[in-house]
C-alpha cells in the first residue's frame, strides 16, 4: 500500500470515529428530547446527526479511494455501510416522508452498536478483494443486500419495536387504571388500534401530543411506517438474493447450494414473505404482524453475523 | 394460500436444521466427525435425513406439496382475475355510502357532465363503463396482475430448479498440465453428484490443460487462479481455447467448467535398470494446516504405487515446492509461504508389502515393511535400495538397480464440471418474479362511481369511491379527482 493510500485509510478511520461519536451524542440528544421534551434538544440532536452522517459518508468514500475499489469488501466495510444506510433511511423515510421526528434515538442505537461491533471485531485495513469477491456482481449483490438489510433493520427492527412499546402503552391507557387486561391478547378487539382512523398518516410527533400520551407517534402510524419500510425492503432483498445466485452460478457453478448464507437469506426472505402475506390476506395488522417482523429481524441478524462468524460455509469470511 | 404459506415456512424451518447440522453434500468430513463424536444423535440424524436435509425425502415432499398447493390456489385466482379483467366495472346502486363521497353542482346538462367525466377518468387511466347518467370506474388491476405474475414465477422457479437439478450432475475433473481430461463417468475425481432423473448421458468433450497460473501478493493473499485450456469436441477436434478463472467459467456442449482448485503434480519415474516401470505426474494433496499456519506454508503429500515390484512397492512422498522456504522455516522455526516452485525437493519413504488400499492417492502401510528413506531434488535420481541420490546422467545405472527420478514439477488444476439445464428457466423466473413484485406491492386498487342528476338549470355531480389499499393516499387523489371532474363539467355554480 502506498503512503498516499495509507493516508487515505487513516482519514477514513478518523471520519468513522467522528461519525460514531456524533451518532452517540445525537442518540443521547434524541433520548433527552423524549425525556424532557425541549424542542431545542431535538433540533440539536438532528444537527449533530446530519453532521455525523456527512462524516460517515466521507469516511466510506475515503475507504474506497484507499482500497482502490468499492468500499464494501469485508465485514468491517459492510457494517459501516449498513449503519450509514440505516441512518440515512431513517432521515429520508421516517423524518422526511412521514414527518415523524422522535425516533432518532432508536435508530442511532442500532447504528452505534453496528459500528462499535465493526471496529472492535472486524477491523481490517483496506486491501484488494480475494478473487471470489472480485466480480461486478459483488458490487450489485452486496450493495443490494446491505441496503435491504438496513431497511429491514429499520422497519422490522427499530420501527416494529417502537410500535410494540407504544402499542403496549396505548393498551394500558385504553384499559384505564382500574381495568387492566388480565391476559395479554384478551382485549385485542377492544383496543385494536384504529388503522383507518383519519390522520394516521398525518404529521405526528413534531407537534407532540400534550395529553399525556407520550411523544412517540401513535401506534397506528408506527405500524404503517414499519409495514411500508418492510414492503420497500422486500423487493430489494429479493433482488439481492437473485443477484447473489447469479454470482454463485458464475463463481461456483451452481446458483444455489444451500450454503449457510444462502440458506439464511432464504429463511429471512420467507419470513418477510410471510409477513407481507399476513398483512395482505388475513389482515393481520398490529401485534401479530409485528411479531413476525421481529422474527424476521432476528433471522436477519443471524444471516448477517452468525453465518459470517460461526457457521462454516463458502460465505464465512471475515477478512484474512 | 395459507397452506402454501405454511409449507413455505416449513421449508424455512427445514433450512434452519440444514444450516445447523453438518450437511453431507457440502462437508462429508464434518458429518463423519459428528457421527464419531455423537454416535446416538448421529444415528438419529442419519435416519431422519438431517445430514442431507435438502436431498431428503421429506424436503422433496414439502416442495412437491408446495408446488401442488400453489397450483391449486393460483388457478382459481387467475381465472377470477381474467374474469375481472374482461368485466366492465359494475355500476353501484347507492354511491353516497362509500368511504369517499362528494357532491358538486355544475352548470351543464347531465349527459354532458357524464361525458366529460368519462373523459377525465379515461385520461387518468381508469377503466370506465357508462350507463344512463352514471359511470363506474376502476384502476389498479396491475396489482393483481403483478401479484399473479410473482406467484406463477415463483412456481416456475421451483419447477426450473427441480428440472435442472434433477436432470443435471456436477463433479470434479483433475487435469495435470499437458494432459487431457474427457467427460465420462469413470474420469471424475471422487463422486459425481447426479440428479434424481440423470440418465448418465456424459458428453465426451475434452479439456486439455495447457498451463495453470496462480498469482499471489507478498502477503500470500491470492490474486488470481487461471487454467489456460483447449476445449475439445468428442471427436478430438479443437472446439476453442479458454481461460478458466474464478468467476469466469467456460461453456461447452451444455457443460459449465469452473476453476475449483489446484495443486502440484511432480513427474515421477521409476526404473529397474534401464527398464521404465512407471512414469507419470502424481497429483499431490495437502493436509489441513494447524492453527496459525497458512495453507501455503505446508508441504504436499502424495504416493506412487508399484504393485509389480516384488510383492508390492509403495513410495510415500512429501514435496516442498520451494526448498529455500523449507530451509528458511527450519532456521527460523516459522512457517514460510511457498507461492512458486524453486528447486523443489521431495522426502521419500519406501515401503514393501501388499498394496491393500485401492485408492491411487493413499497408502495403507499397516501390513507393509518400511524399506528406505531419502531426499530427491528435481533433476536427480535415487537408488531406492540405499536412498542415495545423484544428479541425472552423472552416474550410470546398474542392471537390475531400482531407481526413482524426478525430472519435472507440474501443476494440476481441479475443475468443477456441471450441467444444469434449468438455469435459463430459473433466471427467467427470477426476473419475472421481481417484475411482478413491484406492482404487487406498490400499486393499489381503487374504484370510483359518478352519478349526474338534473337539478334545475344545472346538474348535481355525485362522486363516490374507495381504495382497497393505500387509503390515506386515495383521500388526496379523490379530492383532486372531484375538483377535476367539476372543472371539466363547466363552471362552478355552488358546492354542497
Ligand atoms: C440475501 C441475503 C444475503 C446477504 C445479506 C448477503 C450478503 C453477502 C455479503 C455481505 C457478501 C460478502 C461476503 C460475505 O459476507 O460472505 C456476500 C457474498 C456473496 N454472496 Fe451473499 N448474501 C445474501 C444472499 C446470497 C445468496 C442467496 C447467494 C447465492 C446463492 C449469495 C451469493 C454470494 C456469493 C457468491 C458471494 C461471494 C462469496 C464469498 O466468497 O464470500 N448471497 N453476500
Amino acid at each position: 500500500m502506498t503512503p498516499h493510500e495509507l493516508h487515505l485509510a487513516r482519514i477514513s478511520n478518523d471520519l468513522f470515529n467522528v461519525a460514531l461519536f456524533a451518532y452517540i451524542a445525537s442518540m443521547v440528544g434524541y433520548f433527552a428530547y423524549l425525556a424532557f421534551r425541549r424542542e431545542v434538544l431535538r433540533i440539536g440532536a438532528k444537527a449533530v446527526l446530519m453532521f455525523g452522517l456527512a462524516a460517515h459518508f466521507l469516511s466510506i468514500v475515503q475507504r474506497g479511494l484507499a482500497a482502490g475499489r468499492v468500499p464494501w469488501g469485508n465485514m468491517y466495510e459492510y457494517s459501516s455501510l449498513l449503519a450509514f444506510l440505516a441512518v440515512l433511511g431513517y432521515v429520508v423515510i421516517v423524518e422526511g416522508r412521514y414527518k415523524s421526528r422522535t425516533l432518532g434515538g432508536f435508530v442511532l442505537m442500532f447504528a452505534v452498536l453496528t459500528m462499535a461491533i465493526a471496529v472492535s471485531f472486524f477491523y481490517v485495513g483496506p486491501g484488494p478483494l480475494v478473487p471470489a469477491l472480485n466480480s461486478y456482481w459483488i458490487k450489485i449483490h452486496v450493495v443490494a443486500a446491505i441496503l435491504g438489510s438496513s431497511l429491514f433493520a429499520l422497519g422490522g427492527g427499530v420501527l416494529t419495536i417502537a410500535y410494540l412499546v407504544k402499542d403496549a402503552r396505548e393498551r394500558r391507557e385504553a384499559a384505564g387504571p382500574a381495568a387492566r387486561p388480565p391476559i395479554m391478547g384478551a382485549s385485542i378487539d377492544l383496543a385494536d388500534p384504529p388503522y383507518y382512523a383519519p390522520g394516521a398518516d398525518d404529521p405526528v410527533g413534531a407537534t407532540g401530543s400534550t395529553d399525556g400520551r407520550g411523544i412517540l407517534p401513535p401506534s397506528a402510524t408506527l405500524d404503517r411506517m414499519a409495514y411500508r419500510t418492510i414492503a420497500f425492503a422486500f423487493p430489494i432483498w429479493t433482488f439481492a438474493v437473485i443477484a447473489g445466485a447469479i454470482w454463485a452460478q458464475e463463481a461456483w457453478g451452481r446458483y444455489w447450494g444451500w450454503d449457510p448464507k444462502e440458506t439464511w437469506s432464504f429463511i429471512t426472505w420467507t419470513i418477510y414473505a410471510g409477513y407481507l402475506h399476513a398483512r395482505a390476506t388475513s389482515g393481520w395488522k398490529g401485534r401479530r404482524a409485528a411479531v413476525i417482523a421481529l422474527v424476521g429481524f432476528v433471522s436477519l441478524l443471524v444471516t448477517y453475523y452468525a453465518v459470517n462468524l460461526w457457521i462454516v460455509g463458502l460465505h464465512s469470511y471475515k477478512g484474512f | 394460500m395459507r397452506t402454501a404459506l405454511v409449507l413455505l415456512l416449513l421449508l424455512a424451518l427445514a433450512s434452519v436444521v440444514g444450516s445447523l447440522v453438518p450437511q453431507g453434500p457440502n462437508s462429508p468430513e464434518r458429518v463423519a466427525r459428528f457421527q464419531v463424536d455423537h454416535p446416538l444423535l448421529g444415528d438419529f440424524y442419519r435416519h431422519a435425513g438431517f445430514f442431507d436435509v435438502f436431498g431428503s425425502w421429506w424436503f422433496v415432499l414439502i416442495t412437491t406439496l408446495l408446488v401442488i398447493s400453489l397450483v391449486l390456489c393460483l388457478v382459481p385466482r387467475t381465472r377470477a382475475a381474467i374474469r375481472g379483467l374482461r368485466q366492465r366495472p359494475v355500476q353501484a346502486r347507492e354511491i353516497d355510502g362509500f368511504p369517499q363521497y362528494s357532491e358538486r353542482t355544475v352548470a351543464t346538462r347531465p349527459e354532458l357532465a357524464i361525458a366529460s367525466s368519462q373523459k377525465v377518468l379515461r385520461r387518468r387511466m381508469f377503466r370506465v363503463s357508462r350507463a344512463e347518467g352514471v359511470l363506474a370506474a376502476e384502476k389498479g388491476t396491475l396489482r393483481e396482475v403483478g401479484s399473479l405474475l410473482f406467484h406463477w414465477s415463483f412456481l416456475l422457479l421451483l419447477v426450473g430448479v427441480i428440472y435442472g437439478k434433477g436432470t443435471g450432475f456436477t463433479g470434479k475433473a483433475l487435469v495435470v498440465e499437458g494432459e487431457t481430461w474427457t467427460d465420462g463417468a469413470a474420469n471424475y475425481d471422487g463422486t459425481v453428484r447426479e440428479g434424481r432423473f440423470f440418465s448418465g448421458d456424459f458428453t465426451g468433450v475434452g479439456v486439455r490443460l495447457l498451463d495453470f497460473e496462480d498469482t499471489y501478493r507478498r502477503t500470500g493473499q491470492p490474486m488470481d487462479f487461471v487454467s489456460h485450456v483447449d476445449l475439445l469436441e468428442p471427436d478430438g477436434s479443437l472446439a476453442g481455447r479458454a481461460d478458466i478463472r474464478v468467476n469466469h467459467p467456460a461453456e461447452i456442449d451444455g457443460l459449465s467448467i469452473y476453476q475449483y482448485g489446484f495443486g502440484w503434480a511432480p513427474v515421477v519415474e521409476v526404473r529397474e535398470g534401464d527398464r521404465l516401470l512407471y512414469s507419470a505426474p502424481a497429483p499431490f494433496g495437502q493436509l489441513s494446516p494447524p492453527a496459525g499456519v497458512p495453507q501455503l506454508a505446508l508441504p504436499w503429500n502424495g504416493v506412487v504405487k508399484l504393485p509389480s515390484v516384488g510383492e508390492g512397492l509403495g513410495i510415500q512422498l512429501v514435496l516442498w515446492p520451494d526448498s529455500s522456504a523449507y530451509l528458511q522455516s527450519l532456521e527460523t522455526g516459522r512457517p514460510v509461504l511457498m507461492t512458486q516452485a524453486n528447486h523443489p525437493i521431495m522426502f521419500f519413504t519406501t515401503w514393501r508389502g501388499p498394496l491393500l488400499d485401492p485408492s491411487p492417492r493413499s497408502l495403507d502401510i499397516s501390513v507393509m515393511r518400511r524399506w528406505t528413506t531419502g531426499t530427491i531434488g528435481q533433476g536427480t535420481t535415487c537408488d531406492l535400495a540405499t536412498g542415495k541420490c545423484w544428479e541425472d546422467g552423472t552416474r550410470p545405472v546398474g542392471p537390475g538397480e531400482l531407481t526413482m527420478s524426478f525430472p519435472a514439477l507440474r501443476q494440476y488444476s481441479v475443475l468443477q464440471v456441471s450441467r444444469d439445464r434449468g438455469v435459463p428457466i430459473v433466471l427467467a423466473a427470477a426476473i419475472l418474479l421481481l417484475l411482478g413484485l413491484l406492482p404487487a406491492l406498490y400499486t393499489s386498487r381503487r374504484k370510483v362511481w359518478v352519478r349526474a342528476e338534473a337539478n334545475g338549470e344545472g346538474t348535481v355531480l355525485k362522486v363516490g369511491g374507495f381504495a382497497l389499499q393505500r387509503k390515506s393516499q386515495f383521500e388526496e387523489e379523490f379530492s383532486k379527482l372531484v375538483d377535476e371532474l367539476e372543472r371539466a363539467s363547466g363552471e362552478k355554480v355552488g358546492t354542497r
